[in-house]
């Protein structure tokens, strides 16, 4: 009974969801205007409640162990899944992170991590993540391991990942993630989120802000 | 919703033209807006616009350079696929942007920089070849701000 209930109740939310979005096509007021608006400002979503740290432990571009918790406790900190045989957004991406955060202030450059999680291990070993991502940023942490830990900690963050395939020409194809996640230095919580199309300005503004923990 | 009505009945109307058949039935094609941001690796991806104010179709069937490989790429959600070719429709375009299609160079011969140019050529199904220059810009060039 309790089932037929909740069906009923579905199908009523499921009618008002329709009437609403033709209601919206007349007035020109629609969500997806406003929504639009709103990222033209303000380019990060912050969130009300804030991701956990993903418990990844991989190996940095030296070789070393680096344990993300650990390693980014208490610092303000970027994280970005993507490989390097990517030619468009994932370089696109750090080099934007990169560009904004030659703006800041030495000391402040010296706080920030950003740390790129290959999202294809097989191919972006240490020293060819080391390599890509010296023609980048020198302080940038790049980190290799073990694929199912390094989609199961991109999950936590909503961030979903598949392993690298191979395409009907013998190709390989990998996946980045298509966001950005900054953690505040205060509380350690991924609060703010950044899509693909976030440029350098959008960047250079709010790093001032996520140095301090504050919400742009 | 507003914004989006006017462009869906240009389109329309744009269709109906095409449907009632056009005395130039023949692509008329010319490209623009074409930049490659700074690679990283040896690896690059390049960007532009094909824009066809003939009546018929064409495709893009290949695109060949001096620099190196090139092949053509349609972004599939957060993945992307290579192609073996792409519609330039009649009075449209076909249009290589951050994030959707590009061209991905690989294996690049030398190391491009910011100001070099790179030479492109486009293959088609029907039209004849198009060169193009494709100026090498910042790493992080976005061609809506221009910088």
């Amino acid at each position: 009974m309790r089932k037929k209930t909740f069906a009923a109740a579905a199908l009523l939310a499921a009618a008002t969801l329709t009437l609403s979005a033709c209601g919206s096509g007349d007035d020109g007021n629609s969500p997806v205007a406003v929504v639009s608006e709103d990222t033209a400002t303000q380019a990060a979503t912050v969130l009300d409640t804030p991701f956990e740290k993903p418990d990844l432990v991989l190996t940095d571009t030296h070789g070393k162990k680096y344990d993300f918790r650990a390693e980014t406790k208490g610092r303000p900190t970027l994280i970005y899944f993507g490989y390097t045989h990517c030619p468009d957004i994932c370089p696109l991406t750090m080099n934007n992170i990169a560009v904004a955060k030659k703006s800041l202030p030495k000391a402040e450059q010296d706080k920030l991590l950003v740390v790129f999680v290959t999202t294809d291990p097989a191919r972006d070993t240490a020293s060819e993540l080391g390599k890509w991502l010296k023609g980048i940023d020198t302080q940038f942490v790049g980190l290799t391991g073990d694929f199912a830990t390094i989609q199961a900690g991109a999950r936590t963050l909503g961030i979903s990942i598949e392993p690298t395939t191979k395409d009907k020409n013998g190709k390989l194809v990998s996946v980045h993630g298509t966001q950005v996640v900054a953690f505040s230095p205060k509380t350690n919580g991924g609060y703010l989120l950044y899509g693909q199309d976030t440029t350098v300005d959008d960047y250079t503004k709010d790093l001032p802000k996520i140095i301090k923990g504050e919400t742009p | 919703m507003r914004r989006l009505a006017g462009p869906v009945a240009v389109l329309t109307g744009a269709l109906v033209l095409t449907g009632c058949g056009s005395d130039d039935a023949k692509a008329q094609l010319s490209v623009g807006s074409a930049y490659m941001p700074q690679p990283v690796s040896d690896m690059a991806a390049g960007f532009l616009d094909i824009a066809n104010k003939g009546g018929a179709k064409d495709e893009l069937t290949s695109v060949t350079s001096d620099v190196g490989p090139v092949s053509v790429h349609e972004t599939v959600g957060q993945a992307m696929e290579e192609v073996k070719s792409l519609d330039v429709p009649a009075h449209g375009q076909l249009v290589f942007k951050s994030g959707g299609n590009h061209l991905m160079f690989d294996k690049l011969k030398h190391t491009l920089k910011q100001g070099d140019n790179v030479t492109v050529k486009l293959h088609f199904a029907k039209s004849g070849p198009l060169t193009v220059e494709m100026p090498v810009k910042s790493a992080t060039y976005n061609p809506t701000t221009g910088h």
